[in-house]
């Protein structure tokens, strides 16, 4: 109990660490033999989260813990550590195939960036499938017994309490970037360093609970409007009440200014709604291009079931699907990587995202395309599976004449508990 | 070899995974690889190895003479190993999946490194799946980090492994952990060890043993 408190706590800051527990399998209620099969990650707080859940709904169910290496669903599969090779390794292992008479498993949705179903289907007989994107839906979508969950299950939200923990996670992150400045700065300007830390905290979560009411594009544009507003503010206040001397004033309103729209800049990896792409988040450009081709389309709706933020529509006379929001698009590659005819055409190729991971991974393919530019012969590509996100495993061929884009990736610090 | 933690960063880049496990090793990868192919596998063999990655051991399995079948669960690192030992069979599989490749088929079952990156679940499902996957009187042959048996050995080497660890997850979110209990494991299996080498305090061990011929 204490423990979980303690967790919890922390939970409010590193949540861009993994909080591993123990892969295997667990039981919700009571099930039986013909219960659902559930499967997540071994994220501690997802688990716990899933459980309580299935108690509160009264769901009888098996669930198997993955060993995604501690990291929640969303952030494992696109980072190649929550794949068709970890759910199979999960089945093997937990012996559930002895303990139910039916085949049928039950995925996360938003595992579908890493997670190929037909994989699984193909190698273990398991027929998996997509379930809603949050725990709190899945009884509703047991009950339906429908193969998929309703469109409104099947989005990402940003609502008051994940924006209010997203922002402590991104005051506390973002004190990692400015920790050493701020020290060294403390040496002559004295109690700078705690007024700055706390600065940070509270633009954080500011940033993060007005980001909808902010103007301009999401990024560093909304993080300015907001570092404009409040140096505005701390200035206006300073010269009513007599705080401190001008040239201090000015200099702490841009401290702020920069800080803001350096918070504004980090926010979307935080979320699940806007695409960590360092370009677009500067400069408002997009680079990501997502098109079907339709002649290879069977309309098995599976890309409108992983599909996070509703990209595909439905052609009501063709049967076939579109692309009706690419501006939505997030790159996570769930629909390429579960396309059973690869109909899905993108110019997603190496990862745009700030956390570490990518970092090395843009490094190593910036040098490996210097050295095609060389002429030099490169052997292979990078690995997909050990590398975060896909990279060119998740480009079609139709996509190879592109112009290589980035692919952008959300999977930097990580994100919601419960996906 | 407590360095080997940062294996996990090397894997990131296929293509020069070889050459940077060297320079970790001091070299001392190869000799070991070279080892393994020259003493522990015979002309003939079947070899099924374990997480083969850029199919370096193979390549000298093949040399020898041997029937080799290289799983792994990385398409960069297998699509090297297809240029570096393309007449091994190379499979997308994990090694809770060997079963799938038949009962008694091998007469090696050879892991480099590999069995430290799986969890203790999945490293006693390995092991009962790779013990039926043997031949009588074949071998199964593991070079991998162990935990040093002695206390100051332990020591030194969390001393070098940490904080080598906290940077490799820090970089890649994950991480390998030294297998425990490897010696108890074989002989509760039933095999016979016949053959061990520790190398660098204890803490990196290449270990032979053989299921019974007659029970």
């Amino acid at each position: 109990m204490f423990l979980n408190l303690l967790k919890d706590f922390w939970l409010l800051f590193g949540r861009m660490f993994p909080l591993p527990t123990t892969p295997g399998l667990r039981e919700a209620g009571k099930p039986t033999r013909s219960s659902p099969v559930l499967v997540t990650c071994n994220f501690d707080l997802t688990v716990r989260k899933v459980l309580r859940t299935l108690e509160r709904s009264g769901i009888d169910a098996w669930l198997l813990v993955a060993p995604s290496r501690g990291i929640n669903v969303w952030c494992a599969s696109g980072a190649g550590h929550f794949t068709a090779d970890t759910v199979i390794s999960i089945l093997k292992t937990s012996g559930i195939a002895g303990r139910v008479d039916h085949r049928k498993l039950i995925l996360p949705q938003l595992s579908g960036a890493g997670v190929n179903i037909w994989s699984i289907e193909e190698r273990t007989g398991w027929k998996a499938r997509f379930g809603p994107l949050r725990i709190e839906d899945l009884a509703g979508y047991l009950e339906r017994g429908k193969h998929r969950a309703e469109p409104s299950e099947r989005r990402v939200k940003f609502d008051f309490t994940d924006r209010l923990v997203m922002g402590t996670n991104l005051g506390f992150s973002s004190l990692v970037f400015f920790i050493l400045p701020i020290l060294i700065a403390s040496i002559w300007l004295g109690s700078f360093w705690w007024k700055s830390i706390v600065l940070i905290f509270v633009l954080a979560v500011l940033n993060s609970l007005l980001v909808f009411r902010l103007p301009g594009k999401p990024g560093a544009a909304r993080g300015l409007s907001l570092g404009i507003g409040a140096a505005a503010l701390f200035l206006a206040v300073s010269w009513l009440v007599g705080g401190p001397p001008a040239g201090a004033s000015f200099a702490w309103a841009g401290w702020i200014l920069f800080v803001a729209t350096y918070l504004g800049y980090d926010l979307p990896s935080w979320s699940p709604l806007w695409r960590a792409d360092r370009k677009e988040l500067l400069l408002g450009k997009r680079h990501t291009r997502i098109e079907i081709v339709e002649e290879k389309c069977i309309g098995c709706h599976l890309c409108d079931v992983v599909c996070p933020v509703g990209v595909f529509r439905r052609n009501p006379k063709t049967r076939r699907y579109f692309v009706a929001d690419a501006g939505a698009c997030q790159a996570c590659g769930a629909c390429v990587e579960n396309c059973p005819t690869e109909a899905i055409a993108t110019n997603f190729r190496s990862a745009v995202c700030k956390c570490p991971t990518c970092a090395v991974i843009n490094r190593v393919n910036a040098l490996k395309e210097e050295r095609t530019d060389e002429n030099e012969s490169v052997g292979g590509d990078i690995a997909p599976e050990s590398a975060c996100c896909k990279g060119d495993g998740a480009a079609s061929p139709e996509s190879t004449t592109a112009e290589p884009a980035p692919r952008a990736c959300d999977c930097g610090p990580s994100r919601g508990e419960h996906r | 070899m407590s360095t080997l933690v940062y294996m996990k960063i090397l894997e990131l880049d296929p293509a020069r995974y070889d050459r940077r496990m060297r320079m970790a090793t001091f070299g001392r990868i190869d000799r070991i690889k070279r080892e393994i192919a020259a003493h522990w596998v015979e002309p003939g063999d079947r070899v099924l190895e374990i997480g083969c990655g850029t199919g370096s051991l193979a390549a000298l399995m093949i040399e020898r003479g041997a029937h080799v079948v290289g799983i792994d669960i990385s398409d960069g690192m297998l699509e090297i190993a297809r240029a570096n030992a393309s007449s091994a069979d190379l499979l997308h599989l994990t090694a809770m999946e060997i079963d799938t490749l038949g009962e008694a088929r091998f007469d090696r079952i050879v892991a480099t490194f590999s069995l430290s990156e799986l969890s203790p679940d999945e490293f006693d499902h390995v092991f009962d799946l790779a013990i039926n996957a043997l031949k009588r009187g074949g071998r199964l042959v593991i070079a991998d980090e162990v935990r040093p048996s002695h206390r100051w050995q332990r020591a030194l080497a969390a001393c070098i492994r940490r904080p080598l660890a906290v940077l490799t997850f820090l970089l890649t979110r994950s991480g390998t952990r030294a297998l425990r209990g490897l010696d108890h494991r074989i002989s509760r299996a039933g095999l016979k060890i016949v053959h061990r080498e520790s190398y660098l305090l204890g803490a990196f061990t290449l270990i032979v043993a053989e299921k019974e011929s007659c029970s």
